[in-house]
């Protein structure tokens, strides 16, 4: 170790950065930077991002990493103003361009303040799903000059006010996502539209807007992508409105699912006036799509190429006309759509060769002819959803395995397959994506042809009860980067398979649930086995004890996520559970049966200022002092109350919550 | 009262169109719509519209509008009346109206066969005798109109006597109700009219277009900011005047008076008229002056919009404008609202308004305006750069409430565990577990001990041994490990 040490010394730093650059694995780097201090002070000087999980350790990070422009800190428990006001209020990191806040929803508007102070270059902040947010954060961001960028998605208190704040202090932003915002009217988009002249993106999804508002959006003449799923109170004469001079050469993409009260006349007014539109989304607005609203289709310039239109009607010969006006189409969502049949899709799919994305989620009548046609029209498709689609067999999939060598991303959920059908996937070697839920009749040799796919990165088999452990075997031999595991319900799965899952180097997304014949010695394998597992699922585990949990206590640090529902955990060790797991942020603890209300008092304590999310049974609400949720609450956790009745099985169990 | 005469020889277009309303015969006729004939002055209907209306009412009501009339003007301006009726009775001559009529046959005649030869006929011949029909009929109107004028205050003279035992107005047609309204109109134009009494040659005479000291200048609601520089007088008072504390002005200078009776003897410089004790005497209700020429206010700040010799000269119509004007444009605001200690005011009337809102307005901009309603408090946003909404000021104490709160009730139910919670000023000191001894003794059967994980640790490990002071209160840092690689 000390001569290579010694010579990489003597390499001078510039070099040294060079090599870093060189490398894009963030396991990689990190060996790289345990080796040598000088490559850690050429990192510290090179590295441009950083994702904190832990808060104690922000302040370090901050004063190494100076030269950092993206800082992720969504994943970091129990962040809050005091923390976020000392590792940047003090300008340790004045290049910063990108904070990512998302979900950190214990900071307030001290935090940001100060943040705001020591880094004025932010030019992209995310505040998305931190429901506490209101008008004084968005105020405190507004001071941001030079802000592009902003999320504030289900940011519940931000109300017109914070909104015009914005408007006013930023004018130069290009990106505003207030999806949930439900407290923003017309008035706030109207100011919006009037200050923020270069807004590109725009996202006002389930606001409670009309069309005003788009009368006021209508005149900002730079907008590319608008994003309006779920506005009740927008109609035809609103999308009508958006037909205007100014932007009908710059919009591309509208999304106006779920706006239920609009109509084809709507999406032809969107059609006529924006010819250089590339994506259009009508899912769920309850369209009859009308002949005549599909043939404007062609009317649009050749880069349109996607066209989502999930629960219309589309029966003969809609799709034909989808296919002869658009060419160029690369995804097409037919999701629960009516009237697909295989001769529609052969005369959609003949016409479009280019098509990547192919939806066609609970299209009941769909055969194995329409895999047919598919698999010989569309050379480059990558993703193909067949969820529900019962009447397709192995044989179709052989010409999609065949022909498709492309393919990423399978749904075959329900569709009740078996061994056969994988067999013909794994000549897909490029499959990152599969599933294959419900379908029982998949035993352990068919995920043996599903080893194949080097690439899998994600694979759900819940309630595939066929399988056991001999699979997993394969599969933790095979399928190396697996990332997401979902083994519900899969009873026959024991322990060792649990071992073999644990060889999964990459897991992140674990599910368990109702694994009745995994013990506390799996639990405690995966624990030490996977050292990436941010989230896990134990519901109803009835055979893993104290053991196991102390296991993941112990090993499972990076843990964000549990479900320890109907699990036979003890107090203590709950309290130990939830102590000792620093990163964690949201905790299901439903029907505990051997955890007393004190119990439950001393564990969350010890995880307070972490959580965010909480599940609890509602017999727990009156039993737990309402200060303690008080505090819970403030500090930006967010409580569930379940009532549901305590299974049978686990009454015999010793009493719930006896009162002292 | 040489009115006939007036009537005969002027014809200007104002006169022509807005007696064309009245006029009872020709008003089925549809060229009286084009009866003006001078295109460079355009009249829109509106302006005539009150005219209208009264001329109708009296051509409809006949006698019954003058009997209530009479009831209630004031006995002097009975008076007034009679002396001024008894010289229109000798004004009038029936030859010279029997001149008149035969001569409005004749020329009745003659558009007659002008009109008779235009059937059938097209071009710009057609257009040529158009017009002369046109300047035919509007002389034709306009005499009809003076020659009536003439008739009809005799017949409210001859009317006058059977009317002398009833003053007081009891004999208005009570069956009439549905007219009462109408009566009150005309009754008002009339009073407002003057004392003239002779009201409705008053009408006439404002429809014989004589223009600035017509009863037209009484009527200037209908267009008063409009009138062409040079049609009205421009006064000028000054600064002193404007600012003294006077309710009374001279309609004739302009100068203010704290006193009426001040004024009275004021007016006496202005003429003649002025020194008749009816005139000295206190003014009831009905006293209004001559007819006068409109008069427009300046003022006196130089470069003021409102200033006579500004370019683009806006005058002020009346004394009341010219002293808000001054007051809130060029003085102090010296009237502070008592309840906001902030907003200003030099007129005292605006405080008042403002006064009745003040504490009401909830939506303040960051400028210090503050709006009764969010959609105007945008509206000014919008409009100013720079401006935004204000938040409400931070409320702190929420926070240390709820601690205080667990630091009283909690620590009973605290277990084995004891917790020591910090100063409410301190969130991070949140949460101090002292009892880790405990803690561990629960666990050290398991064998799971946690503190040996630091050694793993090469090079951050230093840095965080940086004493940061938010975090070392946290008791579970001796097990620190940076795992966080990415």
């Amino acid at each position: 170790m000390a001569p290579h040490h010694a010579h990489i010394t003597v390499l001078p730093l510039d070099l040294l950065i060079y090599i870093i650059d060189r490398v894009p694995e963030p396991a990689d780097r990190k060996s790289i930077r345990l080796v040598s201090r000088a490559f850690h002070r050429a990192e510290c000087l090179q590295r441009r991002d950083l994702n904190v999980i832990r808060r104690e350790a922000l302040g370090m990070l901050i004063r190494c990493y100076g030269a950092i422009e993206s800082l992720d800190l969504s994943a970091c428990a129990g962040l809050d103003d005091a923390c976020l006001s000392t590792a940047l209020g003090g300008g340790a990191a004045p290049g910063l361009r990108k904070v990512n806040l998302s979900r950190a929803s214990g900071v307030r508007w001290s935090g940001l303040a100060a943040m705001v102070r020591g880094c004025p270059r932010i030019e992209s902040v995310d505040l998305s799903h931190c429901v506490g947010v209101g008008d004084r954060e968005v105020a405190v961001l507004a001071m941001l000059a030079g802000l592009k960028e902003l999320r504030l998605d289900k940011c519940l208190g931000v109300s017109d006010v914070g909104l015009a704040k914005v408007a006013v202090g930023c004018p130069g932003l290009e990106k505003l996502r207030i999806k949930w915002c439900l407290e923003i009217s017309d008035l706030g988009i109207k100011l919006l539209a009037n200050k923020c002249q270069n807004l590109k993106f725009l996202d006002i999804s389930y606001l409670l807007v009309t069309n005003k508002s788009l009368h006021s959006i209508s005149t900002l003449g730079r907008l590319e992508v608008l994003k309006m799923v779920g506005c009740y109170y927008i109609t035809d004469d609103g999308l009508n409105y958006l037909k205007n001079e100014k932007n009908c050469n710059t919009l591309l993409s509208v999304d106006v699912s779920r706006c239920h009260n609009v109509s084809a006349f709507g999406l032809v007014s969107i059609i006529e006036g924006h010819k250089s539109l590339r994506k259009l989304k009508a899912s769920d607005c309850y369209v009859d799509l009308p002949l005549n609203c599909l043939s404007k289709l062609g009317m649009l310039t050749n880069g349109f190429h996607t066209l989502k239109v999930d629960g219309s009607e589309v029966s003969e010969p809609r799709l034909k006309i989808i296919g002869a006006n658009c060419k160029g189409l690369t995804k097409i969502g037919l999701g629960k759509c009516k009237g697909v049949t295989d001769e529609n899709i052969s005369e959609l799919v003949s016409n479009c060769a280019d098509l990547k994305t192919i939806d066609l989620t609970c299209c009941h009548d769909v055969t194995d002819d329409s895999l047919i046609a598919i698999a010989n029209s569309c050379k480059k498709l990558e993703s193909l959803l067949l969820e529900s689609c019962s009447l397709i067999t192995d044989e179709g999939l052989v010409y999609i395995g065949t022909c498709c060598p492309n393919l990423q991303e399978v749904d075959l959920t329900d569709c009740d397959l078996d061994d056969s059908a994988l067999e013909s996937l794994s000549r897909c070697s490029e499959l990152m994506k599969l599933k294959l839920g419900l379908c029982p009749s998949i035993t352990d040799d068919g995920l043996d042809y599903i080893a194949k796919c080097e690439k899998l990165q994600e694979l759900d088999l819940y309630r595939c009860t066929g399988i056991g452990d001999d699979g997993l075997a394969a599969l933790a031999y095979g399928c190396k980067k697996i990332r997401k595991l979902n083994l519900c319900y899969c009873t026959r799965i024991s322990d060792q398979g649990m071992k073999y899952v644990s060889c999964l180097p990459e897991l992140k997304d674990l599910e368990l649930r109702g694994l009745t014949q995994v013990t506390s010695l799996g639990i405690v394998a995966i624990a030490f086995g996977c050292k990436n597992l941010t989230e896990l699922d134990l519901k109803r585990c009835s055979a893993v004890d104290d053991l196991g949990f102390l296991g993941l206590a112990r090993y499972a640090i990076n843990l964000r996520q549990i479900n320890i529902s109907y699990c036979n955990i003890s107090e203590q060790v709950l309290i130990r559970l939830l102590w000792n797991l620093r990163c964690l942020q949201d905790v299901k603890l439903v029907h505990l049966t051997h955890v007393r209300k004190e119990g439950f008092m001393l564990a969350l304590r010890s995880c307070l200022d972490k959580l965010k999310k909480l599940k609890l049974p509602t017999i727990l609400k009156d039993a737990i002092s309402p200060a303690l949720i008080q505090i819970l609450q403030d500090k930006g956790c967010r409580i569930r109350w379940v009532d549901k009745p305590i299974p049978f099985y686990m009454k015999d169990s010793p009493p719930s919550s006896p009162d002292p | 009262m040489d009115l006939k005469k007036r009537g005969l020889s002027e014809s200007s277009p104002l006169k022509a169109s807005s007696s064309a309303l009245m006029a009872p015969p020709e008003s089925s006729s549809p060229s009286n719509l084009n009866l003006n004939p001078n295109p460079n002055i355009s009249f829109t209907t509106t302006q005539f519209g009150p005219s209208n209306l009264c001329f109708e009412t009296r051509t409809n009501q006949s006698f019954h509008v003058y009997q209530p009339n009479l009831g209630i003007q004031s006995l002097q301006s009975y008076h007034d009346i009679k002396k001024k009726d008894q010289q229109q009775v000798l004004d009038w001559d029936p030859r010279v109206m029997l001149n008149n009529l035969s001569f409005l046959e004749q020329k009745i005649h003659q558009v007659q066969e002008v009109v008779r030869s235009m059937i059938g006929r097209e071009g710009s011949q057609f257009a040529a005798q158009q017009q002369l029909v046109t300047a035919d009929l509007t002389s034709i109107i306009i005499q009809l109109i003076s020659t009536a004028g003439t008739l009809l205050p005799s017949f409210k003279n001859s009317s006058l006597p059977n009317n002398n035992g009833s003053l007081i107005g009891s004999d208005i047609p009570s069956s009439d109700s549905t007219k009462a309204s109408e009566y009150e109109e005309l009754i008002k134009g009339l009073s407002s009219a003057g004392d003239e009494g002779d009201d409705l040659m008053k009408y006439v005479n404002a429809c014989g277009g004589e223009g600035a000291d017509s009863v037209l200048a009484e009527d200037d609601a209908v267009d008063g900011d409009n009138l062409p520089p040079g049609s009205y007088e421009v006064l000028q008072l000054e600064k002193e005047e404007i600012l003294a504390p006077h309710t009374h002005f001279c309609l004739i200078c302009g100068k203010g008076f704290k006193r009426d009776a001040n004024l009275r003897m004021h007016m006496r410089g202005h003429g003649d008229e002025y020194k008749t004790p009816a005139a000295l005497a206190k003014p009831s209700k009905e006293i209004s002056s001559e007819p006068v020429p409109i008069k427009r206010y300046s003022c006196p700040f130089n470069g003021c919009k409102r200033n006579k010799e500004h370019k683009k000269f806006q005058p002020l119509k009346t004394i009341l404008c010219v002293k808000n004007h001054y007051k809130r444009s060029h003085c102090d605001k010296s009237y502070t609202c008592s309840r906001c200690n902030r907003k200003k005011f030099s007129v005292i009337a605006d405080l008042k308004t403002h006064e009745k809102h003040c504490g009401r307005d909830k939506w303040l901009c960051s400028c210090g305006t503050t709006f009764s309603r969010k959609d105007k408090l945008f509206g000014h946003v919008a409009l100013f750069q720079g401006h935004t909404p204000a938040l409400p000021p931070v409320d702190d104490t929420k926070v240390s409430v709820v601690l205080d709160q667990v630091q009283n009730n909690d620590l009973m139910n605290g277990g084995s565990i004891g917790f020591n919670f910090g100063s409410a000023s301190d969130d991070v000191g949140l949460l101090d577990i002292k009892g880790d001894d405990d803690d561990r003794g629960f666990f050290s059967p398991m064998n799971f001990d946690s503190c040996n994980f630091g050694s793993l640790d090469d090079f951050s490990r230093p840095s965080f041994e940086v004493p940061e002071s938010s975090f070392s209160i946290l008791p579970g840092s001796y097990n620190y490990v940076n795992r966080n690689g990415s």
